[in-house]
């Protein structure tokens, strides 16, 4: 036997072995599932939300987690998908806006409160905004160009600090990360010492995870995760029906666990203060180079 | 149909469906925006940044992948296959995986040590140069090998044989004859430095005016839901990348020919 028969006669094998691999990638009815592209402000909850949704109603949900504003670029260029789900009101204005979600069927499913994070145990003894400022100290925020609990940090630094506390400020932000998740990550990975991030990134990892309240009045607003119908969905029923799941006592009961504030009323008495809930904010010049 | 031409045809269809792409940025594309986002400062520094970081990742990873290329090619040592393999680990791994080891041999006490008392690479420019570097050095060396497995032994054993000694057999002989090789590893390391993202988004971040290469520059403008600017920055980023390469092939083929 040559080599080319040995080759010939080994091929419908691999061929085979390869179908065989690849055939569970590939599964048949995939019709059926729900397309949900969600910002990761809601990344642990959600997927548990999701499963257990899955379990239920056997409806399989595909969920597309990033950025908020990146998950919406995918969305428009992909020109498909049942429910958008950001991380915060922003980009849900802005596909409100452009026309790609039902502005009718948006929903709050949970708030958020700024906070600053630090590593488990507070090995660098940061109390409070101003501590940010401190020499040496390594801080990253989310980039605040495309991830809202990044415009959210800013719009704190903004009003806290005076010009001069936010130059050197600026000298200790080392990084913009790319997500929420990613934001919380760097605390978790201790590339940095701190992060000004959401109130939860402590329940996402609590063993590596510290979060330090900011002062009432450095909060200027409460956040919260929003979710509509895509005006691309061809699922609108099973769409709707999914959103009411997540806005059901069981689907409540997942986000609570993470200790996401179910209402305003429960961020505005973490915070200690009541505060505008949501909205846009515009980033100062200085914050998006041209 | 002749061989010949059907492979013509093969070529052409690979030609065109990348055209195919380019061209499909145009249904998004605006002229004002174009110049605009060009001539910018934000625009100009990724440019410079990702050109200068490139170059020097392709300049170290061929450096490097000289004298390891001429170990794999040349001699018999222990463990000899399994550096051979490890050269492939970038390509198994995902960019994005590579960079989330950098990061984490940067978190142990090596790393850290290294961060405090060495240069700094977690979150700076020299994070970009390292994750290109280490995405690249496993291509380049791979192709070095490829070209000094072409030079027949023999020659440098003549050149041994007439008085020459090893180095000179290498520098005299088999550097010269596998020179075009070489030339293909580094503008092929160049190429994929200038396009790295995930290793490099890793590692050295995304802040605007001190990490944003191109490719890093195009993902936040795609975060923040601007396609028009998207398409303007990979327009960019074509133009340079395929104009580079195109003209260091045509210089480089009058050099390497003459």
């Amino acid at each position: 036997m040559n080599k080319y028969s040995i080759c010939f006669s080994t091929t419908p094998a691999i061929t085979l072995v390869l179908f065989l691999v690849l055939m569970p990638v590939f599964p048949a009815g995939a019709a059926e599932a729900l397309l949900v592209y969600a910002g990761a402000a809601s990344k642990p909850p959600t997927e548990e939300a999701v499963k257990l949704y899955e379990q239920k109603t056997g409806t399989k949900v595909d969920l597309v987690f990033g950025g908020s504003g990146y998950v919406l670029s995918q969305m428009k260029l992909a020109r498909q998908g049942d429910i958008y789900f950001p991380g915060s009101s922003d980009y849900m204005e802005k596909a409100k806006r452009d026309g790609h979600v039902f502005p009718g069927t948006e929903k709050v499913i949970v708030y958020l409160v700024s906070a600053i994070n630090v590593q488990k145990g507070n090995p660098h003894n940061i109390r409070t905004l101003s501590d940010l400022t401190r020499p040496g100290i390594k801080v990253a925020i989310a980039n605040p160009e495309g991830v809202c609990v990044g415009a959210y940090a800013v719009e704190i630094i903004e009003k806290a600090f005076t010009p001069a506390e936010k130059s050197v400020f600026r000298k200790n932000l080392v990084n913009y990360t790319e997500s929420c998740e990613k934001t919380a990550t760097a605390i978790s990975l201790k590339t940095v010492d701190a992060v000004i991030g959401w109130s939860v990134f402590q329940h996402w990892d609590p063993a590596r995870i510290e979060t330090i309240p900011l002062k009432k009045s450095e909060i200027s607003r409460i956040g919260y995760i929003p979710v509509a119908i895509s005006s691309f969905s061809n699922n609108k029923v099973r769409a709707r029906q999914f959103i009411d799941f997540l806005l059901s006592e069981e689907g409540k009961a997942i986000y609570g666990k993470y200790h996401y504030f179910m209402s305003p009323e429960e961020a505005s008495a973490w915070i200690g203060a009541t505060k505008p809930v949501g909205g846009e904010y515009v980033l100062p010049a200085d914050w998006r180079p041209k | 149909m002749s061989l010949r031409r059907v492979s013509i045809l093969f070529a052409f269809s690979t030609f065109a469906l990348f055209a195919v792409l380019v061209l499909s940025l145009l249904y998004f594309y605006r002229g004002g925006l174009f110049i605009e986002t060009l001539f910018s400062e934000r625009t100009l520094f990724s440019i410079r940044l990702s050109i200068y970081s490139a170059t020097v990742a392709a300049v170290l990873a061929t450096a490097l992948a000289v004298p390891s290329a001429y170990a794999l090619s040349r001699c018999d040592f222990p463990g000899k296959d399994a550096v051979d393999t490890i050269l492939e680990l970038p390509m198994i791994v995902s960019p994005a995986a590579l960079g989330a080891m950098l990061l984490i041999f940067f978190n142990n006490p090596l790393g850290n040590w290294i961060q405090t008392r060495g240069a700094q690479f977690v979150f700076d420019s020299n994070g970009i140069i390292l994750a290109q570097f280490v995405t690249t050095l496993g291509v380049a060396t791979r192709l070095t090998k490829a070209a000094m497995d072409e030079i027949p032994q023999r020659y440098e054993d003549v050149a041994r044989t007439l008085g020459a000694s090893l180095a000179a057999a290498f520098f005299n002989v088999t550097l010269p004859l596998c020179r075009r090789g070489l030339a293909a590893a580094f503008i092929l390391s160049w190429a994929k430095a200038m396009g790295e993202f995930g290793a490099t988004i890793t590692l050295a971040g995304t802040m605007a005016m001190k990490t944003e290469t191109l490719p890093i520059a195009i993902f936040m403008k795609l975060s923040t839901a601007d396609i028009d600017g998207t398409v303007v920055l990979i327009l960019i980023m074509t133009a340079i990348g395929i104009g580079t390469l195109y003209a260091v092939r045509m210089i480089s083929r009058k050099g390497l020919h003459a």
